[in-house]
């Protein structure tokens, strides 16, 4: 610091500046962070948009053209490409139209259980917060272990009260119950936090309106805590869909995809036809595909957000 | 704001009189050691498999508690020719410490003029940066990989760090902050002939603290659980980081379910003991502001 102050070069260039900067100061504090965007984050865009109209292949200097094929092949019912990509983000969609709104509904249950005081109230906390430390393929190893088919602890207490165990992961349909319970167990207590901060910013003094007014616990719940947990609960289901649009790691672990891609998600199908399939080009036009779709997703979302803080 | 001293701490822990409606409490408290009782089996019950030997994780009815308690599993998984475990954390901590450095670094350099400079095209250079956080991973995914590839980067630590050094979201939490910060400490350190880089980080780095380790926190763990990545981009054994490691453990011991649920205790270990150590500060924090319950 004080090598500067002392350099007599240095604080004359500060009194020309005028704002206190040397011109280019600000551009050379931005390049380095600019040289790695445009490397790592503007350019595997443009890259990607090359690789999709090409036939790629990994080991050959010169690749083929093919247009848009790959993104034609999508909307043909005739390839398995357009068969599986679109099963597997059915799929997808299934699991987020189910998750989203059983991650949400018990994470304010919790919150709500472990709001007010009680005995051990910290404890609880740290209990239902627990899971989500753990890696996902800990998680999903770990659930695959509680649902298998035949020394699994779900079905060994399934035997113990008498009913015949279930070949949960062996069965279509039912191979997605240790993925929505796994990722409800896992992610729970993080949304529960969310929540706990929104309604310790509830002012008391709307209860105690409400309470002079009569009113008991439900109709306090549902006018006042209820729209005053209105933004949270967008936001975190917001953020919850896109997650759960994302899915990747669970259903790779748990279920590897199966029964016959029936759990398979989108992203696990896309990077199966680029490694497995070594279709890199059509992957990455699955890619771009699903990456718009996202962008949709978004874009409505933020508008909902958006008019949504403007009404509150 | 109470200070953070012993007296004080004194002071607000002293209990004021109980809340007196513990018997409305007790459904509540009964349902929430139910709920615990749930959200643990699946830990205490991986925990348990671990350490049964072989023939005992089958038996039927189950044990709740292991009747031939034994570490068999985890001299297995820790000494495996098919992989070091260990080693697999060792690499995920390295991979995850260079890459909270260098990231939260980047994002310090460059919150910091889109904060406190006033020069041609900030606010363009900002919400082109900040617009690609619209753009879903999935997108970039494989040309990464392609570029990974043609750098020779496939199997190196470099391609779990570097392609996500660029990440703009702590840029724009930094810069939020220091935005924040007074105009006239930097006013006064430039007429003493201070200059930026002395600003920045003589006043701005130690006032932004609270910021930066919650960006470097966030960056440590989002590197650390990192899964899919990591998935295709190294394959070499001794190269793999936990998460991705452990599964290649899952797909040996398919059936060894002791084995699998030593692993998985192992790999969970780190993560707890982080968890535990934030959980004392947390605490203290709590205690120390008189929020105590």
């Amino acid at each position: 610091m004080s090598l500067t102050a002392q350099n007599p070069e240095f604080t004359a260039r500060k009194r020309r500046g005028g704002g206190g900067f040397h011109r280019v100061e600000p551009y050379l504090y931005l390049l380095p962070h600019a040289i790695l965007f445009f490397v790592f984050v503007v350019y595997p865009v443009v890259y990607g948009v090359y690789v999709s109209m090409h036939r790629f292949d990994l080991l050959q200097q010169t690749q083929t053209f093919v247009g848009f094929e790959y993104y034609r092949n999508l909307f043909d019912s005739s390839t398995p490409q357009s068969q599986f990509f679109w099963q597997t983000l059915l799929n997808t969609t299934f699991f987020t139209i189910v998750s989203v709104p059983l991650l949400v509904a018990t994470s304010l249950g919790l919150a709500l259980l472990v709001h007010r005081p009680i005995f051990g109230r910290s404890f609880f906390r740290a209990v239902f917060f627990l899971p989500g430390i753990l890696t996902v393929s800990v998680m999903g190893i770990l659930w695959r272990w509680m649902f298998d088919n035949q020394i699994g602890l779900v079905n060994a207490v399934m035997t113990a009260v008498g009913r015949e165990p279930v070949p949960w992961l062996a069965t279509q349909g039912l191979a997605w119950v240790p993925i929505v319970v796994g990722t409800v167990w896992w992610t729970i207590g993080f949304n529960m936090t969310l929540y706990l901060a929104a309604l310790g910013n509830i002012s008391q003094s709307l209860y105690e309106a409400a309470e002079i007014d009569g009113a008991t616990t439900w109709p306090k719940f549902r006018f006042i805590t209820l729209p005053m947990l209105a933004p949270i609960t967008l936001f975190v289901g917001v953020t919850t869909a896109l997650a759960s649009f994302q899915l990747f790691g669970q259903s790779q672990v748990i279920t590897n995809g199966g029964p016959t891609r029936t759990t398979q998600s989108v992203i696990q199908y896309i990077t199966e036809e680029g490694f497995s399939n070594n279709q890199l080009g059509s992957a990455t036009a699955m890619g771009f595909v699903f990456g718009v779709m996202m962008l949709l997703l978004t874009a409505v979302q933020f508008r909902i957000m958006a008019r949504d803080a403007r009404e509150a | 704001m109470a200070v953070s001293s012993p007296t004080s701490r004194a002071v607000t822990a002293t209990p004021s009189k109980p809340p007196r409606r513990l018997p409305r409490d007790i459904p509540r408290f009964i349902l929430l050691c139910i709920l615990s009782v749930i959200f643990l089996a699946p830990v205490y019950w991986m925990i348990s498999t671990s350490l049964k030997p072989e023939a005992d994780v089958l038996a039927s009815p189950v044990q709740w508690i292991p009747r031939n308690p034994t570490l068999d599993n985890y001299r297995a998984v820790l000494t495996s020719p098919d992989g070091n475990i260990l080693r697999w954390t060792w690499n995920s901590f390295y991979i995850a410490l260079v890459f909270t450095i260098a990231h939260v670094f980047l994002c310090a350099i460059t919150a910091y003029p889109l904060a406190r400079m006033r020069f041609r095209g900030r606010n363009g250079w900002f919400w082109f940066i900040l617009s690609s956080l619209m753009i879903p991973g999935i997108v970039t995914f494989i040309p990464t990989y392609l570029m990974m590839f043609s750098f020779h980067w496939i199997d190196t630590p470099h391609a779990l760090i570097w392609p996500g050094v660029a990440g703009v979201f702590g840029i724009f939490l930094l810069r939020q902050f220091f935005m924040g910060i007074p105009k006239e400490l930097e006013e006064a350190a430039v007429l003493d002939g201070a200059g930026s880089w002395t600003i920045l980080w003589r006043i701005i780095l130690p006032l932004a603290l609270p910021a930066l380790v919650t960006l470097a926190v966030f960056s440590f763990m989002g590197s650390w659980n990192n899964y899919i990545w990591p998935l295709f981009v190294v394959s070499k054994v001794d190269q793999l980081t936990l998460p991705v490691g452990v599964t290649t453990f899952s797909q040996r011991y398919v059936t060894d379910y002791g084995k699998l649920m030593a692993t998985a205790t192992i790999a969970a270990v780190p993560a707890l003991i982080a968890y535990l150590l934030a959980q004392r500060f947390l605490v203290e924090g709590l205690a120390t502001t008189g929020m105590k319950e």
